[in-house]
């Protein structure tokens, strides 16, 4: 009986690590991606204050698309993550935000000011605060 | 007089000299996770490698001999092939980062992906190495790197508060992400104290003929210069802090580090900062490839010195060709330059005692330093935080890249 208890109690203890690891690990893509987004906005505040030059901001555009596809790679590593709701939930967003980044390159490219303003209000993950 | 000149020189060009690929980055990243809170590793770091040069340009003074020099005779061929490795493969990593730094920076202005750049900027490299003497290298790439100061004049106009700035030099414990904090803790002192500045130093004391009467001016310029030049790694992560902390942008690229100074000076920021990231970069390269001759040369008994023609130092001419060769390869095998960067000032940190603690010893053989030797408890201070920083970074590496 005791014996049992034990391996009840260890199993237990096993799936909370388990679940807490997860966890860290999705707040930790969740954070990563929100740096993202926060990076394209910044990007594209620069380019539409007149500040940065249309290369640079396809530069480092293109350099933040790379960054999401990275980042969705490692988010869709482990099949445990993406069986989650919130990893599911992250995952989507990730590949709205890759999207929308694709989009703004091109509108930066045809010099569009006003669609890469209305893009910068469709980021999809930004910080809480 | 020309003592004089000569301290002026030196320290304006360490200042120049002081940030590179190691430094932006890590600096960059500190303050846009944490604030100004990793202030304090910079100012421990910096003081640290004004201590460690200082004693180095000693070393070269009295003895005629650099570090590596040094340590072969006082401790033989076979115990110093295992800080020679260490510091090859650092070295090698190392430059291959910054090479790829330097890259980026162009990319930064030409919008060509920074793969292409590696070949010419490795040979651009290659080509001072073989045609400026070292006076010429130094001196040149000292001061094109005061562009750097950019960032101190950057930080001054964003106005910081004093008192937050003065309470970061108090090391404190993160209120998140802990691991993280002591992973870039340990970069920026990897970033900082570079071993090879240590034989880079000595050899240069010595192709500029310093002699004991000169100690003063050793001491003056490792002192100023490498503390002003701490200043411009501060004057990066306060930047960073003021400009992109504020808007959660946690640098993972130099296109992402490069908005920091955009706030400051506008439709210059961009080029700035490209010509920092490049200078700072490329200066470092060709130093990291000569003293890959220097420490080569200097262990096996060979003729060096980027004064002598190349042909009366042909074995020294071939080593640093052959370590730009292999790291214009790493290079080219497509590691993204800023966490190349990262992961090679971390294991810096792991390799430091392999490298410091011999040094040690030799400031305190009469042999080699006679009267000028170091005091007990510097060195035990020194060699304890060298030790304890290699066993933190030893802890924090596996944590920052297996997860923690």
């Amino acid at each position: 009986m005791r014996s049992r208890i034990a391996f009840a109690l260890a199993a237990l203890a096993l799936a909370a690590t388990a679940c807490t690891s997860q966890n860290a690990a999705l707040q930790q893509h969740q954070e990563k991606l929100e740096s993202l987004g926060s990076s394209t906005a910044a990007i594209a505040d620069a380019w539409l204050g007149g500040n940065t030059s249309d290369r640079y901001t396809r530069t480092a555009l293109e350099q933040i698309y790379r960054l999401i596809e990275q980042e969705r790679a490692r988010l869709a590593a482990t099949p445990d993550a993406l069986a989650s709701s919130r990893g599911a939930h992250l995952s989507e967003t990730a590949e709205r935000l890759s999207r929308l980044v694709a989009v703004m390159i091109h509108d930066v490219g045809r010099g569009d000011a006003p669609a890469v303003r209305q893009r910068v209000t469709q980021i999809p993950i930004r910080p809480q605060s | 007089m020309s003592a004089i000149a000569d301290l002026l020189l030196g320290v304006i060009t360490s200042i120049g000299g002081f940030v590179e690929a190691g430094s932006i980055s890590t600096a960059a990243q500190a303050g846009s996770e944490f604030g100004f809170q990793l202030l304090w590793a910079i100012a421990a770091a910096t003081i640290v490698l004004a201590l460690l040069v200082e004693m180095s340009g000693r070393l070269a003074a009295v003895s005629r001999r650099s570090v590596a020099a040094a340590v072969r005779e006082r401790f033989g061929i076979h115990f110093h092939a295992v800080p020679l490795t260490a510091e090859f493969f650092i070295d090698v990593l190392l430059l291959a980062a910054e090479i790829g730094g330097a890259a980026v920076a162009v990319k930064l202005l030409t919008a060509i992906g920074f793969q292409w750049w590696i070949v010419p900027i490795g040979l651009l490299a290659w080509l001072v190495l073989w045609l400026l003497g070292f006076s010429g290298i130094e001196y040149g790439l000292g001061l094109l790197g005061l562009a750097t100061l950019s960032f101190v004049y950057a930080a001054w106009q964003l106005g910081p508060d004093v008192g937050d700035i003065r309470a970061a030099f108090v090391p404190s414990l993160p209120t998140h992400h802990p691991t993280r904090y002591a992973f870039l803790a340990v970069s920026i002192v990897g970033a900082t104290v570079s071993p090879y500045l240590l034989n880079f130093y000595s050899s240069g004391a010595i192709e500029e003929d310093m002699n004991e009467s000169e100690l003063w001016v050793n001491r003056a310029t490792a002192y100023l210069g490498i503390c002003f030049g701490g200043i411009v790694s501060m004057g990066v992560l306060v930047t960073s802090a003021m400009v992109l902390g504020p808007k959660h942008v946690i640098v993972d690229s130099y296109e992402q580090a490069a908005l920091m100074l955009v706030p400051v000076f506008k439709t210059w920021a961009v080029p700035i900062f490209a010509a920092s990231l490049g200078i700072g970069c490329f200066g470092a390269a060709v130093e990291l490839s000569l003293n890959a001759g220097y420490v080569f040369s200097q262990a096996f008994g060979w003729a060096w010195g980027a004064n002598k023609p190349r042909r009366d130092a042909a074995r020294f001419t071939t080593a640093f060709t052959c370590v730009l060769v292999v790291s214009i390869l790493i290079a080219l095998l497509g590691f993204d330059p800023l966490r190349l960067t990262l992961f090679s000032v971390a294991l810096t940190v792991v390799i430091m005692p392999i490298v410091v603690l011999p040094f040690l010893v030799l400031m305190n053989d009469e042999d080699f330093v006679k009267q000028h030797k170091s005091t007990a408890i510097g060195d035990g201070v020194l060699a304890a935080l060298v030790i304890l920083g290699a066993i933190m970074a030893v802890v924090v590496i596996p944590l920052e890249y297996f997860g923690g």
